[in-house]
């Protein structure tokens, strides 16, 4: 379609970006955004054996205009993996300009029960994660003369949970990476933001197992409602497009008004 | 497509404090993106001018002078606008006053000046929402999208109306988007940072070199961000402030330009 006049500048024309973690639910609709936009994507996953979801993901991207996306199967808590993704992508883009990054792995338990390799597990695939793609891609779009960030995160990075005391502290720790980040490239003209979901309509999570914590939660939600994965595309291109030129370190949260109760 | 979501292709909006500044940016942009617009202000010539622009996007631009203090003034908005367009279905409260008069001393601050300020700034934007809600909640359908301010969220030396006022906003903001999700009007808030207007505040605010990014913001960074919470592509969005500020809310603790350092061991 061509595009009018005042919606060009969320356009991603010649774009490059990279989606870690684009198995996830969120990370397929972060691609197949970038595609519809424009850009053209290389598609990594947050852990080995994703291949059939990594295929699923270009499937769509492919219907959205970038034919045979390339995938990388990694793990993003390895550093080693990060880096040599961030290389391939450059080579088989020509750059790189956007990163999205939906890295997430839940963890509910009592605090006073939680042991060690608890701690190391949530931190490193919630956290460590985050920081490493932030340093290894940054690294990249620091030589490279700019780009853009945004860490898909949830609404746990605003507030307490009980029962989730690590996984709150690790999306919390997100949150704050992003706002001493974003004030430390500022001036590299490399962007940092992310996004923060509600309680989400995916498949193996605590919010949709038929219950009490699904009924009263649903009920409590201002939307009475759980978001669907594809209402995050319009703030993720917002953030990653020229559109939110003058927007860095922020958090979007995309809720329904969730964060605004009592 | 997730560009044509961000259309408002159709839509009617009113936005008020449109003859100058933020409220023309967005005006116009949004007229780029298919809106027709009900301008509202005080000055006349201000809204003819910004009428202007928006008509050569083809869009229609209702001239509506308006004393946003004044409730029946609002009401006589907002119903001009369902009478001209059959509909709203957005309303940005944008006007508003002070932000070039920062330093008068608390004791010379009198009490009208207070008064005027407060219902400006913030009297206005619950009047028009009172105005506009039976409209979106019969349609239900809306979006009101309040203008704040960093200062809304921080405070500044000799500031009081101003801060006070932006601060009032935000909370606004967040009873109107849970006390109507139900009936799918979604209620945010532009929380601008420093966005010299004229000279005068450019050199007030030095040239805008504390803020992170390096620049103030100029009126039309606002445009977009105004039209993708306009637009359906930000219908699970509701209560949020957004930021955009160049990077200055997240810091503060230090200033602009310098970092600590550990101590020599």
């Amino acid at each position: 379609m061509a595009i009018p006049a005042g919606l060009r500048d969320f356009a991603l024309t010649g774009k490059r970006g990279l989606v870690i973690g684009a198995e996830h639910p969120l990370g397929r609709v972060a691609a197949v955004t970038l595609a519809e936009a424009g850009a053209r994507v290389l598609l990594a996953s947050q852990d080995a054996g994703a291949d059939e979801a990594l295929r699923q993901t270009a499937a769509a991207v492919a219907a959205a205009g970038q034919k045979n996306p390339p995938i990388r199967v990694q793990r993003a808590a390895l550093r080693s993996d990060l880096s040599a993704t961030a290389d391939l992508t450059v080579r088989q883009l020509g750059g790189l300009d956007i990163l999205v990054t939906a890295l997430d792995a839940p963890f509910y338990a009592p605090f006073e029960e939680s042991d060690d390799a608890a701690f190391d597990r949530v931190i490193e695939e919630n956290f460590k994660s985050v920081w490493t793609a932030s340093q290894e891609i940054g690294r990249v779009m620091l030589s490279r003369g700019g780009g853009t960030i945004v860490h898909i995160s949830n609404v746990m990075a605003e507030r307490g949970v009980p029962n989730a005391t690590l996984y709150c502290a690790a999306k919390g720790a997100v949150r704050n990476l992003v706002r001493a980040l974003a004030l430390e490239w500022a001036r590299r003209s490399v962007r940092v933001n992310m996004i923060e979901c509600g309680w989400l309509d995916a498949a193996d999570r605590a919010e949709t197992q038929p219950g009490e914590f699904h009924e009263r939660l649903v009920k409590y939600l201002p939307y009475k409602r759980l978001l669907k994965p594809d209402e995050i595309a319009g703030a993720l291109l917002y953030l990653v497009s020229p559109a939110a030129g003058f927007v860095t370190g922020e958090a979007i949260a995309i809720d329904g008004g969730l964060l605004c109760r009592v | 497509m997730i560009l044509e979501n961000f259309s408002l292709e159709g839509k009617v909006a009113i936005i008020t404090g449109a003859g100058r500044g933020l409220g023309r940016a967005m005006a116009i942009r949004f007229a780029a993106c298919g809106a027709d617009i009900v301008g509202a202000a005080r000055t006349v010539a201000q809204l003819e001018d910004t009428a202007a622009e928006v008509r050569k996007s083809g869009r229609k631009f209702l001239v509506q002078p308006t004393d946003v203090s004044s409730s029946e003034q609002v009401n006589a908005m907002v119903a001009a606008a369902l009478k001209e367009f059959g509909r709203v279905d957005v309303l940005v409260n944008n006007a508003g006053i002070g932000e070039d008069s920062f330093g008068k001393k608390l004791e010379e601050i009198t009490d009208a000046e207070w008064r005027t300020g407060i219902d400006v700034n913030l009297s206005s934007q619950f009047y028009a929402a009172r105005a506009v809600i039976p409209h979106m909640v019969a349609r239900k359908r809306g979006k009101i999208i309040n203008v704040a301010s960093g200062y809304g969220l921080r405070g500044g030396k000799h500031n009081y109306m101003y801060a006070c006022s932006k601060g009032a906003i935000l909370q606004l903001t967040r009873s109107l988007a849970l006390t109507y999700a139900d009936d799918n009007i979604q209620t945010n808030c532009i929380v601008p940072g420093i966005f010299p207007h004229n000279e005068a505040m450019m050199r007030f605010f030095k040239g805008g070199k504390f803020i992170p990014i390096g620049r103030a913001g100029q009126d039309d960074d606002v445009g977009p961000l105004a039209v993708f919470l306009a637009s359906e592509a930000s219908n699970h969005i509701n209560g949020e402030l957004l930021i955009i500020d160049g990077g200055g809310l997240v810091g503060g603790i230090v200033p602009t330009g310098v970092a600590p350092t550990n101590p020599e061991s």
